[in-house]
């Protein structure tokens, strides 16, 4: 099944992860669906968008894959720490994957609460 | 899984090289980027490869493409391959989530025949993994290695290979050389526009909008 996804979709999405990069001092935004085609960004970025979508749904993958293994449902928490620059992975429906980079100052569990109630919001608009 | 945005009036389509260990699958995809990068006037994204310590294939090679404009929408192109080696076959499940278009690269040595019934069957059964069969995405052969010396190593025919991987399906194959080129951006070429096609096709048909 292909997906096409309306101009208004976009926008709304678009704004409300800008909005979160405003409030929450993160660096950039981005959410991809599990097969690692980016389709919602906000922030800046020096790097390729398509090739850290790429590898990101590939590391949630295996991350899911590893807690299957372990029989675990999966890991709640799924960060890297960086010296410049953290990443943080949330799932937001089954096929939708959001990633977050942010310096290392900021706080990671007000992130997480912010990203929380973004989730709410954002598939209020993309649906499940 | 085809993404249209109607806002950024972009198109993603996702391209699996999938096939046995050693079948060439990297070196397609290198050979390509290689040409790519050739071409002054087209930035090219690097190629990620996430493999061994030596030169076998861990979980994939992937880079992005932008093949330019159809009907007004920037169409970009992700060429992924998959690893080969049977132990890997949890990464490999996994690099087909999503997949529109696929090019099973094959092996030409006899020796290797039962590898590409073997690999071809894993290939049913992880799309089934995602709910998906041979019939929902684009395929096409390509029987590598054909420029090796037969003399030295054993190649089987081309109709050989065809009766035993392609004889009900019918699709498009290549005989084609990857580590000499030949015929390797023909492969490419040809499951991009099939793939484009059949992604453009079913978006105007069977519409899936995301968004309430």
């Amino acid at each position: 099944m292909n997906t096409v996804i309306r101009e208004d979709t976009v926008t709304k999405v678009e704004k409300i992860l800008q909005d979160f990069i405003e409030e929450s001092g993160a660096t950039y935004a981005l959410i991809t669906d599990m097969g690692g085609n980016p389709l919602f960004t906000a922030g800046e970025e020096d790097f390729d968008v398509d090739t850290l979508a790429a590898l990101s749904a590939a590391n949630y993958a295996t991350t899911k894959e590893i807690a299957n293994l372990i029989k675990e449902d999966n890991f709640s928490l799924l960060f890297h720490r960086g010296n410049n620059e953290n990443v943080h992975f949330a799932k937001i429906t089954q096929d939708i994957l959001m990633i977050v980079l942010f310096k290392p100052f900021l706080s990671l569990g007000l992130l997480r609460l912010k990203i929380n109630s973004l989730q709410q919001k954002i598939v209020s608009i993309i649906g499940n | 899984m085809a993404i249209v945005n109607l806002k950024d009036k972009t198109i993603q389509i996702k391209i699996v090289y999938y096939g046995p260990g050693r079948s060439g699958k990297t070196t397609n995809i290198e050979f390509i980027h290689n040409k790519l990068q050739q071409n002054k006037n087209q930035q090219i994204s690097n190629l990620v490869s996430i493999d061994t310590k030596g030169d076998r294939t861990l979980f994939f090679d992937f880079f992005p493409v932008s093949l330019g404009k159809i009907n007004g929408f920037d169409l970009k192109l992700k060429l992924y391959t998959t690893p080969g080696q049977v132990k890997y076959e949890a990464t490999r499940r996994l690099v087909l989530k999503g997949v529109d278009g696929l090019v099973f690269v094959a092996d030409s040595l006899t020796s290797r025949q039962d590898a590409n019934l073997e690999s071809f069957e894993n290939l049913k059964s992880n799309l089934l993994y995602h709910k998906q069969s041979l019939s929902d995405v684009k395929l096409i052969f390509q029987w590598n290695k054909r420029d090796i010396d037969e003399k030295m190593i054993p190649l089987s025919p081309i109709e050989e290979m065809e009766r035993l991987l392609n004889s009900e399906l019918k699709v498009q194959s290549f005989p084609a050389s990857a580590t000499s080129g030949m015929n390797v951006l023909k492969t490419v070429n040809y499951i991009s526009k099939e793939t484009v096609k059949s992604v453009i096709e079913k978006t105007i048909l069977n519409k899936h909008k995301m968004g309430n």
